[in-house]
């Protein structure tokens, strides 16, 4: 009887503590999002009144929206470059023996490891240097390096999860090395693939420290716009803009989940 | 039963990929007759357009196109492509405008370039070395709620003094923000008798005060505290106070310290290499129209001597005279220390 006591009271305390947690976690979201339908001028909590003003204001607002259009473009751009790099390279060393090939992959892998303002500065002047200058290009080429690891890293997994027989099959049943990659290897990989561009894309769409020494009139993206928005303006339009970016993540992730399914993707199998 | 397939959602990314792409040929510098221009975000990129921007294309045919984001960033890209700035007028708080001028990034500015330095009073370019000028400032005073301070403190000793017999709870900047060395440290220890070489008075006045001391690490914090009822009263901004009053919150109110508070200003400079038409740009930003506009939509005073303001605005602003221009060079030699020392003895 005891022991079932027992069993009861750690359940409760287990349910108690994952609650706590959930709430803790979501508390803050929720207030954000509570205070974007604000009617007042200013963030307050708990709000005066009712009102969708601060979600016209960020159409009303241009910066805003260009600066929405710049961050697809390169968010798209990077994770699509990203992948003509990183998946050849995660391929090519994924099942390599070889030391080289385990050093190349950690220097694939080493932005993660570096700070991103580092990496932002250090870019900005280099490509400067070379003649690339603060532009879309530069731009571009700096989320590249911070979004490659994620594709390597998840089509590295995945691939090294799959069993070399397969290729050896169609091989043996004549497909060249091109037909053995686009009908073998390509549809084994694929959910490493997707849920390494869904990441690399979040992180670059996400990117303030590399974006915020390469913006131009024409390349500001949706993270430096709000931090300069935010620095100078108290309204709630910034808590209208974050409600509508954790819908888009919401919408994107249930999309993702329903083609692919998300479990299976972080599992990598 | 959905409508999205894999295939269509590789080939949107993929579409969307090479748009892209597709962009890169914009990445050809501004073209002869365009001039980029910087702004700060919101409300005061909005001032930027309407009273510079507006008025310089219509004067001169040109474009000015405005790049948002803050001070330390452009100031790295020109420092990056001196050759070749890829911005042709930044605006700078004073301290990184010294720092530009002693790099040797910017212009000397004279009135034969823009003949509207000479309504500036020579003391804010005299303050750059020349190598620009300030165009507006702010006051760093005391605000305070005034549904809960009935009566508010007139000077900084006496704010100290009531806030360390526990009349209310102040919210002071923390050592997280930039300008706190100067708008809080620096302005004051000199207030309470000290000086640069000299920030003992502040940190006596903190060891009094501490318990009742809460902090700001972003001017929007002050704001909340003062909402929320964390704080009744700390050092702010006058210009934010107002732009909060004209915002709804009428409870709020500034003054000026009897001691005077420090200047917060803003500067505007030329990299060097930049296009000649920058000029006529900074010409404008510096004409008494625009300035009057630029005042009237942000709230905080500008530097032009014929600017004549609105009563409701004359009756806001304090004149440059009344409170302090920090000396930059000086602080920044010690700005370490002082830092340090706050680390230590008071920290939060």
């Amino acid at each position: 009887m005891s022991f079932f006591r027992r069993l009861d009271l750690g359940r409760a305390i287990l349910t108690a503590f994952v609650v706590a947690f959930f709430v803790f976690m979501t508390l803050p979201i929720g207030i954000v999002v509570v205070a974007s339908f604000t009617d007042a001028s200013f963030v307050a909590f708990p709000i005066s009144g009712w009102s969708l003003r601060w979600f016209r204001r960020i159409f009303e607002y241009q910066p805003y929206l260009d600066s929405i259009a710049v961050s697809l473009q390169i968010a798209f751009g990077a994770t699509a470059l990203s992948c003509l790099i990183g998946i050849p390279a995660a391929i090519a060393l994924a099942r390599s023996p070889s030391a080289w090939a385990s050093a190349v992959m950690t220097y694939l892998l080493s932005p993660l490891s570096m700070p991103m303002i580092v990496i932002g500065f250090a870019a900005l002047f280099f490509l400067s240097r070379v003649g690339v200058g603060v532009s879309f290009t530069a731009l571009l080429i700096a989320h590249t390096t911070v979004c490659l690891p994620y594709i390597v890293r998840t089509v590295a997994a995945t691939y090294r999860g799959t069993a070399r027989s397969y290729e050896e099959a169609a091989a043996l049943l004549g497909a060249n090395p091109l037909q053995v990659f686009w009908h073998v290897i390509l549809p084994l990989i694929r959910p490493g693939i997707v849920a390494g561009s869904l990441f690399s894309f979040l992180v670059s769409f996400d990117n303030l420290p590399i974006s915020y020494f390469f913006g131009q009139p024409g390349t500001l993206t949706l993270p430096v716009v709000m931090l300069s928005y935010m620095e100078h303006q108290f309204d709630p339009s910034i808590a209208a803009l974050s409600t509508l970016q954790l819908l888009l993540a919401i919408v994107g992730l249930v999309i993702v989940d329903r083609l692919y399914g998300i479990d299976k993707m972080t599992m990598g199998d | 039963m959905t409508d999205f397939t894999r295939r269509g959602l590789l080939q949107t990314g993929g579409l969307l990929g090479a748009a892209a792409f597709a962009n890169l040929p914009l990445t050809a510098a501004a073209q002869a007759g365009e001039i980029t221009v910087t702004a700060l975000g919101g409300i005061w990129e909005e001032a930027v357009k309407k009273a510079f921007v507006e008025p310089f294309e219509r004067k001169t045919g040109a474009k000015a196109n405005v790049l948002l984001g803050s001070p330390p960033q452009w100031l790295s890209q020109v420092e990056a492509n001196p050759k070749n700035p890829p911005i042709d007028v930044i605006i700078v708080t004073p301290d990184l405008a010294i720092n530009a001028a002693k790099m040797d990034l910017v212009d000397t500015f004279t009135v034969e370039k823009v003949p509207n330095l000479a309504d500036i009073p020579a003391e804010f370019t005299n303050a750059l070395s020349g190598k620009g000028t300030v165009f507006d400032y702010g006051v760093a005073g005391i605000t305070y709620n005034k549904k809960t301070v009935k009566d508010p403190p007139k000077s900084f000793k006496d704010f100290v003094d009531r806030t360390a017999a526990g009349e209310w709870t102040a919210s002071l900047p923390g050592i997280s923000y930039a300008v706190t060395p100067i708008m809080l440290m620096w302005a004051m220890a000199r207030a309470l008798g000290g000086s640069v070489d000299n920030i003992d008075p502040f940190f006596d006045a903190m060891k009094k005060m501490r318990k009742n001391v809460i902090f700001w690490g972003g001017p929007n914090d002050f704001f909340n505290h003062l909402s929320s009822g964390e704080a009744d009263i700390g050092i702010y901004f006058d210009g934010r106070t107002w732009a909060h009053v004209d915002a709804g919150a009428d409870w709020i109110d500034f003054i000026n310290p009897s001691e005077g508070g420090s200047i917060n200003a803003l500067a505007v400079q030329k990299p060097k290499n930049a296009k000649d038409l920058a000029w006529e740009y900074i010409n404008v930003m510096l004409s008494p129209e625009s300035q009057l506009k630029f005042a009237e939509m942000l709230s905080y005073p500008v530097t032009n001597k014929k600017v004549q303001y609105p009563p409701h605005l004359a009756k806001r602003f304090t004149p440059w005279q009344e409170a302090h221009f920090p000396p930059y060079e000086e602080i920044a030699k010690v700005r370490a220390q002082w830092v340090d020392r706050w680390n230590r003895e008071v920290g939060g």
